[in-house]
């Protein structure tokens, strides 16, 4: 029987090479290549100019999983106390806004972070303008805004994973842990917070790549100032400065540094495999 | 657990719904609105709804949605669950080393995915061609496309590549907890091996494969950057269609398409989750209730005998399935098509419908964000399109590198209607490639509730007595342009020192905090919503912003400004060129022209369409059309006189243009 199904494997290996490393050789190709195809390293050595938009993704997308985190686990942690009917609704809830384009979602952003926005026109309601002496307070088109909107879109990816994690946590090791004298905050710190990490790294993973790479994001929030890596590989591809032998270097790149930063991240949690969501 | 006190942490979770949930309901009333503002609220309406069914670009793209979400969904849970069987037969070694190959997709930014796929499928179109010569060369019999380009294959094809580790990783976890001699017993107890695969290991399976299916579908709908980079140009999905609405002006009607698919979502969920509660609740109760007369039909129906009426039903089922796939397959590629790509809210769209109620030929109607986009979607080769219509600058460059087809104008009879000021311009001198479209002004956009000045110069873009309120034109030629004329250069200007001048008059102003932010068409909103006092953009553009907000004045600054042609261009090679024509002809008429004036506000370039347009005017609303802006639109000949026209500029400029605009994005 063993030897009947491992064939169910076949297709599967020839269609990975074909359409998952084949494209990534040709991207790595594209990056080694001017555009007469010919080898060359000037596309990386190019990318020096480009420091400034790497740093500010890196920082973005840092601060961003940052908060994802101190949000989602407690959330999640709560969460998982709670009743059974409970839970699932507010699963249900987590999953239920990915039905809502992503796109129209940060849109609506817009119109509440606006200078004559929702909660510029709250803050004038209760008096903070006047407090403050100016008659807006600028949101939108600042880094805070890209921020804001990298948390608002990928907090649910934080939350599923550390949530599925806890959720399962056996009852009998906290109890034990209990009856051998420790108090909640060490319960806390010795077993649930080790026993989630594995969720937590996946939580940070889902978070972080995504926002590293965005630029939907950044272009609609940061209305054009806060120039990140996804736009700039976008702008190589289908944009103003056609050039996707860069764009193709820039990727590998950020690809590269991603891929370490995961590598060193599951190392240190020793993170097994995990089913990410549900 | 410990029972403390829950209110601070439901609190948290209520805010962090609230957080979650804010901007969505945010949607969804505006959605009623009866303006078209997604900040003002105007009073209650259902009529984005109706207007919704009639947006044939938005149910398009609706349309490409489901049907790539559904395919992709049932290849890729097929294909994910064999593909996790066969792997959890392997050894562990391979099957490790094969699930590490199979996280990429999972792991990789969707921008490298997105770009990786691009790069791969526009290299294996290459290769295909070359291949489909030779073969068509060495015989007759078969004869095989020879250009393939983006399109709902290689959109499928993405799709089904991100969503297939899904499904393993939701399958894996089943298979890891079945009993691995289940299978075994099942066929010492005498099931065929094809018995026992169906009977035992798929149900232990399917909760797996349920919820892989589920994750897929939502994967698939919520993408947008991978469907960005393969779709092409012939398809596009409605995050596409978003997106590049987000940049202008998102109607309601994107508000009620997504409020109506969100909300029958939430009925499924609550559905769902109520069956399942009560369920529960029943099998508490009463184990040995009367079962319903649905429940008894059903389980008369899982009775062996009755078996070919469930397979016969699967079948039939699947056969409709497939019927309705091939009817709109055949749909589609049966009737004449012409590709037309064009910018956003460049149209009357009625006048598709009528173009294809007349001709028969079916418009598959696309946009660019900019001419630089467009150039770069020609250059990669995914691109389709048979009429384009690019600006004047572009058409150049175009023409230089033998990208447009010579027109036949003896098919465009119209083109004796366009007025003799738009024939044989610098970017075509012998008019032989094109057919002007639009032209119209740059000119500075500003709010005089914010500003208590008249501005008549481009310096007040660097003033800092509006430090924080300026928006820059996010193009490197226009912002530049009007830098190069602030200093008294003219926008073609090839010398160095003197770009290098206007930019740094740009960055220093940069630098200063003047500029709020840098925009294309998100100058709408920020325009209208009265979130920024100043703006550079087009005089077309500034008569819809008029619409929405009455304090907004426009004026071609003294030092002289650009002024552009937009015109219509057949592609080298363009598979359908004589729709192309027909579609030309067409949209030259002086009907058509008059029907565009009206809708996007930028000037015709047609004798009829401009002297009939005020009367025109007048018969649709019912007033006068006021000189003033009738003039904004149709720039009179003393302000044309100090504009000039973009020349398509020397290779070594453009990448001049290129460095310093991508500088002043990074600082």
């Amino acid at each position: 029987m063993k030897n009947k199904l491992s064939w169910f494997a076949v297709p599967y290996v020839v269609w990975m090479a074909l359409l998952v490393v084949v494209p990534i050789l040709i991207m790595v190709v594209y990056a080694f290549t001017t555009a007469e195809m010919e080898g060359t390293l000037e596309n990386f050595a190019e990318m020096g100019a480009y420091a400034a938009v790497f740093l500010r993704s890196f920082r973005l997308a840092l601060v961003a999983t940052l908060i994802c985190l101190l949000i989602g686990y407690p959330v999640s942690y709560w969460m998982a106390q709670e009743g059974a009917g409970f839970q699932r609704v507010a699963m249900a809830l987590i999953m239920l806004p990915m039905w809502m384009n992503f796109l129209l979602r940060t849109y609506s952003w817009m119109s509440i972070l606006e200078n004559n926005g929702l909660l510029n026109q709250l803050f004038q309601a209760v008096g903070l303008l006047e407090l403050l002496g100016v008659d807006h307070i600028q949101m939108l088109r600042t880094s805070g805004a890209v921020v804001l909107g990298m948390v608002y879109n990928y907090l649910p990816f934080m939350i599923l994973p550390i949530y599925s994690v806890i959720v399962k946590l056996d009852h009998s090791l906290l109890e034990a842990a209990r009856d051998l004298g420790a108090d909640s905050s060490g319960v806390f710190r010795k077993v649930i917070l080790p026993l989630s990490l594995p969720g937590v790294i996946s939580g940070i993973t889902m978070v972080f790549v995504p926002a590293v790479s965005t630029f939907a994001i950044s272009r609609l929030l940061g209305g054009g100032t806060q120039m990140m890596l996804g736009d700039l590989i976008e702008q190589q591809f289908v944009g103003g400065s056609y050039n996707p032998h860069l764009g193709a270097a820039i990727a590998l790149v950020m690809m590269v540094i991603v891929v370490v930063c995961m590598a060193a991240m599951n190392h240190f949690g020793e993170g097994e495999e995990q089913a990410v969501m549900l | 657990m410990k029972k403390h006190s829950r209110t601070g942490s439901r609190l948290l979770i209520g805010l962090t719904f609230l957080f979650l949930y804010a901007p969505i309901l945010l949607l969804i009333v505006f959605s009623f609105n009866v303006g078209d503002s997604s900040a003002v609220w105007k009073g209650f309406s259902l009529h984005w709804y109706t207007r919704l069914f009639q947006n044939r670009l938005i149910m398009e793209s609706v349309y490409t949605t489901l049907l790539v979400s559904l395919l992709a969904t049932a290849i890729s849970t097929a294909a994910g669950t064999f593909a996790a069987i066969g792997l959890y037969s392997l050894g562990r070694r391979k099957r490790e080393a094969l699930l590490t190959v199979n996280n990429i997709p999972m792991v990789n930014a969707d921008i490298v995915t997105g770009v990786s796929m691009c790069l791969f499928f526009v290299a294996f179109f290459q290769f295909w061609g070359s291949f489909a010569r030779w073969f068509n060369s060495v015989q007759r019999v078969v004869e095989l496309p020879e250009r393939l380009v983006l399109g709902f294959g290689t959109l499928l094809l993405a799709h089904v590549v991100f969503n297939i580790p899904y499904v393993i990783l939701n399958v894996a976890p089943k298979l890891r907890q079945m009993d691995r001699n289940l299978m075994e017993a099942a066929q010492d107890l005498g099931c065929t091996w094809m018995q026992a695969f169906w009977k035992v290991m798929l149900p232990e399976i399917k909760p797996g494969i349920v919820s892989g299916a589920l994750i897929a579908f939502t994967m698939s709908i919520d993408d947008f950057i991978i469907s960005y980079f393969t779709a092409g140009s012939a398809n596009s999905t409605l995050a596409m269609t978003i997106y590049s609405m987000t940049k202008k002006r998102v109607t309601p009607e994107i508000n009620a398409v997504s409020t109506l698919l969100f909300l029958s979502v939430l009925v499924l969920l609550v559905l769902s989750n109520l069956k399942e509660v009560r369920q529960q609740a029943r099998s508490r109760q009463d184990a040995v209730r009367r079962p319903s007369a649905l429940e008894r039909l059903r389980q008369r129906l899982a009775q062996p005998r009755y078996l070919w009426l469930r397979r016969g039903g699967a079948a039939a089922l699947a056969g409709v399935f497939v019927c309705v796939v091939a009817m709109l397959a055949r749909e589609t590629s049966s009737r004449p098509v012409v590709n037309v790509c064009s910018w956003g809210e460049y149209i009357d769209t009625a006048l598709i419908t009528q173009f294809e109620e007349e001709t028969g030929i079916r418009v598959n109607y696309q946009t660019a964000e900019s001419n630089e986009t467009l150039y770069s979607l020609l250059k990669s080769g995914g691109a389709d399109y048979d009429v384009v219509v690019p600006s004047d600058y572009m058409i150049g460059q175009l023409l230089e590198e033998g990208m447009l087809e010579k027109l036949d104008y003896s098919q465009i009879p119209n083109f004796s209607l366009i007025d003799g000021r738009f024939q044989n311009l610098s970017y075509d001198p012998t008019n032989e490639y094109t057919v002007p479209y639009t032209w119209g002004t740059l000119g500075i956009i500003y709010n005089t509730a914010m500003v208590q000045e008249e501005i008549d110069s481009w310096s007040a873009l660097y003033d800092d007595k509006y430090a924080g309120s300026v928006l820059l034109i996010n193009n490197s030629r226009d912002a530049l342009g009007a830098a190069l004329l602030s200093l008294g250069h003219s926008v073609n200007t090839t010398d160095e020192a003197e770009i290098r001048a206007a930019y740094a008059l740009v960055a220093d102003a940069n630098r200063r905090g003047v500029f709020q932010g840098r925009v294309m068409d998100e100058v709408f909103q920020a325009m209208e919503g009265g979130n920024a006092a100043i703006a550079t953009y087009y005089a077309g553009d500034y008569l819809s912003m008029l619409e929405n907000n009455e304090d907004l004045a426009f004026v071609v600054p003294k030092e002289g400004s650009n002024w552009f042609v937009d015109a219509m261009c057949i592609l080298k090679d363009a598979p359908h060129q004589k729709e192309a024509h027909q579609w030309i002809n067409f949209i030259a008429s002086t009907q058509a022209n008059l029907a565009n004036m009206d809708y996007i506000g930028y000037a015709s370039p047609n004798r009829e369409a401009l002297e009939r347009y005020p009367a025109y005017y007048e018969e649709q609303y019912g007033e006068e059309l006021d000189p003033a802006l009738y003039e904004i639109m149709a720039a009179p000949p003393e302000v044309l006189e100090r504009c000039e026209a973009y020349l398509n500029l020397p290779a070594s400029t453009r990448a001049l243009y290129n460095e310093l605009w991508i500088q002043l994005g990074t600082e």
